[in-house]
């Protein structure tokens, strides 16, 4: 088949780089020799497939740490899927070039809702059918894990199994248990699996549904069936696996460098945010850990570049002396250091311009709202001080642009809030023209807001289309030089708010906008809105119902079996709070603010140094 | 101190774009620690010249790049270190030291030549040199810059050899790169299709050599270097 491909096919595609395999750290494992073989599915292209971290984790994990294998396979582009359905190539995996349906579990990583299409799309590529009510032990286990599936409903029909947390902390557990149960029949490999901590079977619950169409309940097929799904959770990032070997690909990739996992979690406590809550509490990695990390994986792969990820980095408590450090010891040998989006504070722009000794990075800051009110209300602990604070030392240390992350649609918003967002900005055009040595380029992205399961703001309406296009044309009345903004789109932020709160139910519509040609729904020049319109009407489904509706606290929401640790009544707090404007502080710097997740893991945040900034 | 290296790049790695080749010999040069020089400025880059762009699809029996050092190094050690670090596909072949006088790769490769692999058939390939070459004007459509205009070949191509064996024909071609005619593999390829060559017939093709023509003799980039 590989030469099948080489020859016939990639020829005629675009970025054939993608398909080609035999990277530098490739692990081709000997298929006979391995237990579980697992094809670890990323439904979006390779570069950004390649990109992710988690993939990179448990590709190392199986392959170094265990007799499994595991594979990899990307969404091929739609150019690649027409040569390779006309060829009747199935989907294949890079190291072996199998088809995906050889091998024992394929395990999807959700990212993001409308992935589901890509999803579905691979499956059928792989002549696998697509609800899991049609396969049985013939065909490979279809799991998936990752943020999405803390809301795994809307998907359920389609998986057989869904791995809920850390997945380094489950998945060899998995593939074990796979293992030792595989002459069993499916349904009673599901009973099996059902058992592990953090893996949740859809196929073993049924759900019920009140008259008005709200959920009931979902209970349990087998007594053996855990009523609820808790989440698994790493306890000490520095005992937990991290590649030191990570596949080098060939071609440009979205985040194209080596990668420290500074740490994980969040404990900033932003009421939007769903990555904030679903990852609690905070663990860190020591600086000696991350240092040792750093020097194999530039050994092993020659970046020259090093990332330190995290949802928040420079909260993390060594972040001071492991960017001082890192900066010295690579900085002969042209090797950079870069930070995402940074804090708003002046402390952000010390270390920028510290990693800037070496290469110019982008500085990128998320206010999120323009107003105070509004951030108090979102719980952004950040003042306008602050912020212009840290815009000032930015321009004074030289960067002449600057990008800006904000919301619109948050709760409780007014018009105010929106002239917030275009006065910040004027004012750090202004700011920008006082300090900096020429004229400063501004840029802001404005994300709509999309309500999130197991956050305070769950209960919340979500603004429709044609207010967040009201809004739109408030912030983008005036053309303001050098002040450049983007906006998502509104009907896509719809869509994601139909799944991130949605239920079963919303199975078939998935399958029909499938059906009709929807694939690749994040990339723009795909996304077909009126497709999936058309999917709702025809399935009886009222997309509004999900997104529109202010949901009582007293309602059984169809995410709550899927323990995350956190409380519903911290959860019910902070929403009230937020809508008298108070603040809840950071249980890092103030002490626990009683979001439950820490006594319900029996684990305390994890800050491995003493902070120095 | 300089030095120029010449490698091979195998079928499996025939895909990579050009920027993609020159990141993994970067990284290569990382991951074995070669001392290499650095460019000034906010983005320092590695100081490779790699030699004319290897087309994507295309494999390369004998390709080009010179690198500056901080320190001196010893050409068999480079080729040492730089082998046990290059992915499968990938070889040193040779290398030597440069000295500072030596123009740059770009500015002295002025012609490549071709190999096409094709199946044996009744097709009658003995005869296509002599045709070819005996033509005034060789017209294909542009693959290049000026893309689906008339471009006439013939000036731009050197020699034409054909070699039968068991299993193949071999067909190469050798032609001038860059001014004043740069000829593409594609427009070859074109060409011989033109010719009645069929596009299953084409099991392979790769650029067998980079050379600096001068008249009628072809020199490898080594060559006027020793």
């Amino acid at each position: 088949m590989k030469d099948k491909i080489f020859r016939d096919i990639l020829p005629n595609v675009s970025k054939p780089a993608r398909y080609t395999g035999s990277e530098v750290n490739i692990i081709c494992k000997d298929w006979d020799k391995c237990r579980t073989k697992m094809a670890f599915a990323f439904p979006d292209v390779y570069e950004v497939g390649m990109s992710h971290v988690g993939s990179k984790i448990l590709y190392g994990l199986v392959n170094e740490k265990s007799d499994h294998l595991l594979e990899r396979v990307y969404a091929p582009w739609p150019d690649m899927e027409k040569e390779m359905r006309s060829h009747e190539i199935p989907l294949f995996t890079l190291e072996s070039f199998k088809a995906v349906n050889e091998f024992d579990v394929v395990g999807f990583t959700l990212q993001y809702e409308l992935a589901i299409t890509n999803v579905l799309n691979m499956l059928d590529m792989s002549d696998i059918p697509l609800w899991s009510k049609d396969r049985n032990e013939q065909y490979p286990l279809i799991i998936a894990g990752g943020p999405v599936v803390f809301n795994p409903e809307p998907y359920a029909d389609f998986f057989d199994v869904f791995i809920v947390g850390d997945g380094e902390e489950v998945l060899l557990e998995f593939l074990d248990c796979c293992w030792e149960n595989r002459h069993l029949k499916r349904q009673e490999q599901l009973l099996k699996l059902a058992l592990l901590e953090g893996v949740y079977v859809p196929s073993l619950y049924s759900v019920y549904y009140n008259e008005n169409g709200t959920f009931n309940k979902m209970i349990p097929l087998y007594e053996s069936v855990p009523d609820t799904i808790k989440k698994r959770v790493v306890a000490d990032l520095d005992d937990a696996y991290f590649p030191d070997k990570p596949v080098l690909p060939y071609m440009s990739i979205v985040h194209d460098r080596a990668v420290l996992e500074v740490m994980r979690g969040c404990q900033r406590g932003c009421r939007f945010c769903h990555a904030g809550v679903v990852y609690r509490p905070v663990r860190e990695r020591s600086i000696k850990t991350l240092k040792k990390q750093a020097s194999e994986q530039l050994a092993s792969t020659g970046y020259d570049e090093i990332g330190l990820t995290s949802l928040s980095t420079l909260d993390y408590s060594g972040v001071d002396s492991l960017v001082k450090d890192l900066v010295k010891e690579y900085r002969e040998q042209g090797t950079g250091v870069s930070l995402p989006s940074l804090r708003v504070d002046a402390f952000s722009i010390e270390l920028a311009n510290e990693v800037q000794k070496v290469r110019k990075t982008t500085l990128t800051l998320a206010p999120e709202a323009g107003t105070q009110r509004m951030r108090d209300i979102i719980n952004k602990n950040v003042t306008e001080e602050q912020l212009l604070a840290a815009v000032k030392a930015a321009f004074q240390s030289g960067w002449l642009s600057i990008k800006l992350y904000f919301m619109d649609g948050l709760p409780g918003e007014t018009e105010e809030d929106l002239e917030g967002i275009l006065e910040l900005l004027k004012k750090i055009r202004t700011m920008g023209d006082e300090n900096a040595r020429k004229k400063v380029e501004i840029r802001a992205s404005i994300a709509s807001f999309v309500p999130k399961a197991h956050t305070p703001f769950q209960w919340h309406a979500q603004n429709t289309i044609e207010e967040l296009e009201e809004k739109r044309r408030v912030l983008s009345r005036n053309r303001m030089k050098r002040i450049k903004m983007s906006f998502h789109d509104s009907r896509t932020s719809y869509l994601e708010g139909v799944f991130s709160r949605g239920d079963r139910r919303l199975s078939s519509s998935i399958y029909l906008a499938w059906q009709k040609g929807s694939k690749f729904d994040g990339w723009s020049e795909y996304f077909n809105f009126s497709r999936w319109m058309e999917a709702f009407r025809e399935s009886d489904i009222k997309p509004d119902f999900y997104t529109s509706r202010l949901r009582p606290y007293d309602e059984v929401l169809p995410w709550e079996f899927i323990d995350t640790g956190v409380s519903k009544a911290y959860l019910q707090d902070e929403n009230e709070k937020a809508a008298t404007g108070i603040t809840t502080g950071d249980c890092r710097w103030d002490g626990c603010t009683g979001c439950g997740i820490c006594p319900a893991f029996a684990i305390d945040l994890d800050i491995k140094e003493e902070f120095g900034g | 101190m300089r030095l120029r290296a010449e490698y091979r790049v195998e079928s499996n790695l025939k895909f990579l774009g050009n920027l993609d080749m020159m990141n993994l010999m970067t990284r290569a040069l990382r991951r074995a620690a070669i001392p290499f020089a650095l460019s000034e400025g906010f983005n320092p880059h590695v100081k490779l010249s790699m030699g004319t762009v290897l087309p994507v699809g295309v494999w390369g029996k004998k390709e080009y790049f010179d690198l500056e050092l901080i320190q001196e190094m010893h050409p068999g050690d480079f080729i040492e270190k730089m082998n046990r670090v290059l992915p499968l596909g990938m070889e040193i072949q040779q290398c030597i030291k440069l000295d500072d006088k030596q123009d740059a790769l770009m500015k002295i490769i002025n012609a490549a030549s071709y190999t096409f692999v094709l199946k044996p058939s009744d097709y009658d390939y003995s005869a296509l040199p002599d045709r070819l070459m005996s033509q005034d004007k060789l017209l294909v459509k542009s693959r290049g810059k000026q893309k689906g205009i008339d471009k006439d070949l013939r000036p731009g191509i050197f020699k034409i050899t054909v070699n039968y064996y068991e299993q193949s024909v071999m067909i190469g071609i050798w032609v001038n790169v860059g001014e004043p005619i740069n000829v593409r593999y594609d427009e070859l390829l074109d060409l011989l299709k033109d010719q009645g060559v069929k596009h299953e017939e084409v099991l392979d093709i790769f650029r067998s050599e980079n050379f600096m023509r001068a008249g009628n003799v072809f020199y490898s980039p080594f060559e006027k270097v020793r």
